[in-house]
């Protein structure tokens, strides 16, 4: 609720931010084009002088206004100023009879953008409603994906209650917000913990970006749904690998993922296992996959064949490949018992498709019991080990040919730099000496090894 | 039977083990962040309005994209 607040927070502040910036934008694009004289009303001042039109001449009564000063003068004097306005020139004053040129009336050059036509502004108000839209979309995107998620919450909440101690995680040390963790408007996370054979399921929920517009519109181009993937951490299980995908999910896990990739990269059709034909079946140890995939697992398949996108179970599980970035790795990545199941969200019927996932997080936890007791045959864990045992092997070997590369290639620029700095000298005689040396240790390098053996008479 | 056990209770932590960024990592706020901040610079150098108007959108686009523990004040400073 908190994140929420402060989101819809931000969002007010940044509605508010563009309406500022909009309309110092607008006070700057009327100032920018006023002219940048000194006198403001400069562009008006022809327009004024000209516009006025000229009133009867106004003869100087000279005389008359003289004496009116002069009798103000008196005035004045009384307030001992001394002052004395003469009058002598009078051009100085408007409508001066001594002009005699006629005006010429113009109209003044208002400029275009000034005039109340919103014609102009076509463009800006275009990109504005666009903006208004993007944010409309953005409430309403992010409100239904919150819908999605405690409607799921709330129908899975019987089921993670009978299983679990804990439900929700907020990372406090003191759990203020129990439920799901909002990592971004489409991803939610759930953390529960406290039960047998597990240390925890952590529960994520992928959405889609609904809260993006122009994501709104790439998933019109190209559909996608919502996952959940519930990831299970086992205290215990033995041996093997297996994974139950659908195709496209198949051939990217068995790329993709370390343990898949390394101990089962064949993909086999599961139809022998009367799931559906668009789900391969990926596994190390065929009698683990025959015990896993059980009835109720079938049932299920076979009654919702698009709601489950994969199911894997491994005691390798590291993660994606690490692309190699030159330095290779120095150990082999850690590695967990885990069972990840991924599931997707029907856009179409939303609300069957949230209901089923119940049924999902009752198998998950059917999985979770039974891939921890389940006790391999001896023949298969004997093969399961030396599966494990061959990996380890080829890594040690790998990194051990890198390492002798790296030491060669150091041990080669050594020598590179010494003969350099041997031919750079003048002096023949240090370089004969050298070279003498150097042939010498390549035949102890490359004569044979042998072991010296002490026979007793 | 009751499947719970309180004493079996563990803290959240990540599950991603060897610290590996997740497989989904999602870059579209920092691809927006940056070419909102291309075109904000072209549209403040060659004023070009078109350019400024872009940058506000890739900007809106960015944010609506960024996770909660993103920084808030990167993406304030793109918008501006």
């Amino acid at each position: 609720m908190f994140l929420s607040e402060k989101c819809m927070m931000n969002c007010q502040a940044i509605l508010l931010f563009h309406l500022l910036a909009l309309s110092c934008l607008l006070c700057g694009v009327y100032g920018s084009n006023l002219d940048t004289d000194d006198n403001d009303f400069a562009e008006f001042e022809d327009f004024q002088d000209e516009a006025f039109e000229e009133t009867a001449p106004i003869s100087p009564p000279q005389a008359e206004v003289k004496q009116d000063f002069d009798d103000m003068n008196v005035a004045e004097d009384d307030f001992d100023d001394g002052v004395t306005i003469e009058v002598e020139d009078w051009d100085e004053f408007e409508g001066s009879p001594n002009k005699k040129e006629e005006p010429k009336i113009t109209f003044a050059q208002v400029p275009h953008h000034l005039r109340p036509n919103w014609d102009s502004f076509v463009l800006e108000l275009l990109i504005l409603a666009g903006l208004v839209v993007y944010f409309i979309n953005f409430f309403l995107g992010r409100s239904k994906n919150q819908r999605i998620t405690s409607m799921w919450l709330e129908v899975n909440r019987t089921v993670l209650d009978e299983n679990f101690s804990l439900i929700g995680d907020d990372g406090k040390l003191d759990i203020e917000n129990p439920g799901f963790i909002k990592d971004a408007e489409h991803l939610y996370s759930l953390w529960c913990s406290g039960r047998v054979c597990c240390e925890g399921m952590l529960v994520e929920l992928k959405l889609l970006k609904r809260q993006d517009l122009v994501s709104i519109i790439q998933y019109m181009l190209k559909p996608k749904e919502d996952t959940i993937q519930m990831t299970v951490k086992l205290d215990d299980m033995d041996s093997f690998v297996m994974c139950l995908a659908k195709k496209k999910v198949a051939s990217v896990f068995s790329k993709d993922m370390t343990d898949i990739s390394t101990y089962c990269p064949e993909r086999k059709s599961a139809e022998k296992l009367n799931v559906p034909s668009n789900y391969l079946l990926m596994s190390e140890i065929g009698e683990a996959s025959t015990a896993l995939i059980d009835q109720r697992v079938v049932s299920f398949l076979n009654k919702y064949p698009e709601v489950i996108e994969s199911i894997h179970i491994s005691d390798q599980y590291s993660g994606n490949k690490v692309p190699e970035e030159g330095a290779a790795l120095t150990r082999l990545p850690s590695t967990e018992k885990v069972v990840i199941v991924t599931l997707s969200l029907c856009g179409r019927n939303l609300e069957e498709s949230i209901e089923a996932s119940k049924l999902v997080t009752n198998l998950v936890l059917h999985l979770v019991d039974k891939a921890s007791r389940l006790r391999l045959t001896r023949e298969a864990k004997v093969k399961a080990e030396k599966n494990r045992q061959k990996v380890e092997e080829a890594f040690l070997k790998n990194t051990h040919a890198l390492r002798a590369e790296a030491a060669a290639a150091k041990r080669e620029e050594k020598r590179r730099l010494e003969k350099e700095r041997i031919l750079a000298e003048e002096d023949p005689e240090k370089q004969r000496k050298w070279e003498e040396k150097e042939a010498k240790k390549e035949a102890k390098r490359k004569a044979p090894k042998m072991k010296q053996m002490k026979v007793r008479a | 039977m009751d499947p719970r056990r309180k004493e079996k209770i563990h803290r959240y932590k990540p599950l991603s083990p060897a610290g590996q960024p997740a497989p989904s990592e999602d870059l579209t706020t920092d691809y927006m962040n940056v070419i909102g901040m291309i075109f904000s610079m072209c549209g403040l150098m060659m004023r070009l309005k078109w350019c400024a108007w872009l940058a506000v959108y890739f900007s809106c686009i960015s944010f609506a994209s960024s996770k909660i523990n993103d920084d808030t004040k990167q993406i304030m400073s793109s918008f501006m």
